[in-house]
């Protein structure tokens, strides 16, 4: 009798997986599903008000026309382009506002509160406040350009090609240069005084300590700010289509601009869905670069691999 | 009793009106007593007023309203895709919009037969069919929309400007007639960036409809009787080159493809534009010196003519349909008449937007004339001959923001000089060719 073996979920074995069971459920059933269902859809000719084209299967077809799409792979490519500039700058600023917060003594944590401002704001409303301060006729920029004598034109900061770029990479630094600065600052935080004293003691200057302690130390931070943007950018989408709607004439056409405008307003939500995928390769092609620069500056820093 | 004494109390305060016309207790609007009729409606400050008196009608029936939503129209657009894909339309009564009707198909039931004939028969005719799709009374018309072109008055009767105009274009400076005219005054007129001689909305279907409209004035059309695309014509390319000609001569705003309602509306508030093609309900704005630097010095005429000697025209009207999958229609029926009755369209009609039915356009003249406000009145003339006149609709078919969509960025694309004119009306028309191709009218 002692030895009936017990029911087997009760077995210790299966202990972990019936622990993980919900998570697992929650998993399949939030991310999963919806996930092979779109990517069912995007091999139909769905659209979302015939709800019966669900079932009709057009294999590679949507596919087949992205490939073909010049307008996509000219969204894709500046997709790629504006989310290299906006990490970058926001890297940078980041970096420079950490450090400096990071000096200060006094009033630090009622900066580190007014740093965090711009995040507080819907994307949407940033969106409509930067298309009025670019506005080139009642815009503050222009009109204070213009007042100081900086400008005798109107500079169409939503129209030309370069400026409306530029506008729209300026809306996304300006609201998200405080991920960067919050992370970095929580790396600076954390860092051991040991090896910068030693370092002074050994004679560095600054720019010494910064470039080969401070800075390498704080890497794995950048790395983890940068995938978390990065996923945030290449789905750029609110501020975009307030500012411009991914226009004029294309020029600020990012692939969420594009694949919302088919999905939705086209209701093409098949080949959407299929745009949407091949979009998803993007972002793990970030990902996975930036965890592999993250793997390797832990492992600089003595880590765990 | 009480509640009826206390409705009409209110409806003849709301509106203002003298017991002429027939007061909301006149009408009966049946009685619902406990029903929650659900609604998603249209969302925004030219709208809202309305939806005070929801309450009225509540009062009357017994029945509540429950407000699912209140957005703007591309997103209750976005959102009622969404729900016909879920199949989650369980609700009653949506806020509809001519453009957008006819993508909607057979959700909403045809109102020919639920709301009854002598209603119907009050509303104006071209309104009613301009709602109509596919022989279907799918919306019933809250109220209409059509621009006209407002001007600074005093630019017009400067004398130093009539005679320099006179001198540059050999013809007397005077309220244009044609849109031919309309270009040489902006030209005239503009000195950028601080002055423009006017603007235009210049993205999504806005600009798609500015070209539709001028397509047709000048004689053109966007398809033919099989649906096929012919605005790719002589007259699609002369009003194109008309936005790039003004656009090239900066006299309009170097902004303006990035245009919508409530840039243009703003900027000509801002007295920094001369003339100004906009829609009804901006009249009140331009005239509320709170708002407006030209109040008190606005001119307005009817849309000009395109070379075919036709009047632009693009029309739409603000509707209310009710769904199929409704399960009190007769509850829905009662709240949609009341909400476009005689005292509601009032109402809106006191902001200035352009009512539906025949008799509101009288009625509300006679108010605004016996407020003093010479300026409205001026507005209602203008617009009730051109609402008679000149109004037409975009193509009441189902992919018409899709066509739209393939048109609108190559429009963009001509006017800053990407490619001609001709090029890129060529490539629209067969991107258009394609969604008809695909939506089965090919």
């Amino acid at each position: 009798m002692a030895n009936k073996r017990p029911p087997f979920w009760q077995r210790e074995k299966y202990t972990p997986y019936l622990l993980l069971l919900p998570a697992i459920l929650t998993i399949l059933f939030v991310v999963l599903l919806p996930l092979i269902f779109s990517l069912y859809t995007s091999f139909t000719g769905y659209r979302l008000i015939r709800p019966e084209t669900l079932w009709q299967w057009v294999g590679l077809r949507n596919y087949q026309r992205i490939f073909n799409d010049g307008d996509f792979w000219v969204a894709f490519g500046r997709t790629i382009l504006f989310l290299t500039i906006a990490l970058n700058l926001e890297f940078l600023l980041g970096l420079g506002i950490a450090l400096l917060i990071n000096k200060i003594t006094w009033g630090q944590r009622t900066l580190r509160t007014i740093m965090m401002f711009p995040m507080m704001f819907s994307p949407i409303l940033v969106g409509y406040q930067f298309k009025f301060v670019f506005n080139d006729n009642i815009g503050i920029l222009n009109n204070a350009l213009q007042a100081l004598g900086l400008s005798d034109g109107a500079i169409p900061w939503l129209v030309d090609e370069f400026l409306a770029n530029f506008a729209i990479i300026f809306a996304e630094v300006w609201m998200s240069t405080s991920v960067f600065a919050i992370l970095l600052l929580a790396g600076l935080f954390a860092m051991p005084r040991d090896p910068l004293e030693a370092a002074k003691v050994d004679g560095c200057n600054s720019w010494q300590v910064f470039r080969h302690i401070t800075l390498p130390f704080l890497m794995p931070f950048v790395f983890i700010a940068m995938t978390i943007r990065s996923l945030d950018v290449a789905r750029a989408y609110d501020i975009v289509d307030v500012m411009t709607g991914g226009g004029p004439a294309g020029r600020t056409e990012l692939l969420w601009t594009l694949i919302a405008r088919t999905g939705y307003d086209n209701a093409r939500m098949g080949q959407a869905n299929a745009m949407a995928y091949v979009s998803i390769l993007l972002s793990i092609a970030f990902t996975y670069y930036f965890f592999t620069k993250l793997l390797a500056a832990r492992k600089y820093m003595g880590g765990a691999e | 009793m009480k509640t009826t004494l206390k409705a009409l109390f209110a409806a003849t305060a709301l509106t203002g009106m003298a017991a002429t016309s027939l007061s909301a207790a006149d009408v009966d609007y049946g009685n619902f007593d406990g029903y929650n009729l659900r609604v998603k409606l249209i969302g925004g400050a030219q709208y809202e007023p309305l939806y005070a008196r929801i309450a009225e009608w509540e009062a009357m029936t017994g029945a509540t309203v429950d407000v699912l939503s209140r957005k703007n129209h591309f997103e209750l657009d976005r959102e009622i895709k969404q729900d016909i894909a879920a199949g989650t339309l369980d609700w009653c009564v949506g806020s509809n919009h001519t453009s957008f009707a006819p993508q909607y198909g057979s959700i909403y039931i045809d109102l020919n037969g639920v709301i009854d004939e002598a209603t119907l028969a009050e509303f104006q005719p071209l309104a009613l069919q301009n709602s109509t799709v596919d022989g279907r009374l799918v919306q019933l018309p809250r109220h209409s929309d059509i621009s006209n072109l407002y001007y600074i008055k005093s630019m017009f009767e400067d004398a130093d400007n009539q005679a320099a105009f006179k001198a540059e274009y050999g013809y007397d400076l005077t309220p244009p007639e044609t849109w031919d005219q309309v270009k040489d005054q902006a030209m005239f007129f503009a000195d950028a960036p601080t002055f423009y001689g006017t603007q235009f909305v210049g993205k999504d279907e806005a600009i798609t409809g500015r070209f539709y409209e001028m397509l047709v004035a000048n004689g053109g059309a966007l398809f033919d009787d099989n649906w096929n695309p012919t605005f790719n014509s002589a007259a699609g390319v002369e009003a194109v080159n008309w936005f790039k000609d003004l656009y090239e001569a900066q006299a309009v705003p170097a902004g303006s493809l990035n245009y919508l309602w409530d840039d243009t509306g703003l900027g000509f508030a801002s007295g920094t534009v001369a003339l100004n093609l906009d829609w009804a309900g901006w009249a009140s704005f331009f005239n509320d010196p709170a708002n407006s630097k030209v109040a008190g010095d606005i001119g307005l005429v009817r849309a000009p003519k395109g070379s075919a000697g036709i009047r632009t025209g693009w029309s739409g009207s603000h509707t209310f349909s009710i769904t199929a999958t409704c399960d009190n229609t007769e509850a829905a029926a009662s709240f949609v008449t009341f909400l476009t009755s005689h005292d509601s369209q009032m109402v809106e009609a006191s902001a200035g937007l352009l009512p539906t039915r025949a008799k509101v356009w009288d009625d509300a003249k006679a108010k605004f004339a016996a407020d003093g406000n010479d300026f409205l009145v001026t507005v209602f003339e203008t617009y009730a001959v051109s609402m008679e006149e000149d109004a037409f609709t975009p193509p009441l078919i189902t992919p018409w923001i899709e066509v739209s969509n393939e048109i609108w960025p190559r429009l963009q694309a001509a006017i800053l000089g990407e490619m001609t004119a001709q090029e890129a009306l060529d490539e629209a028309a067969d991107a258009a060719r394609l969604v008809m191709e695909d939506s089965g009218y090919l």
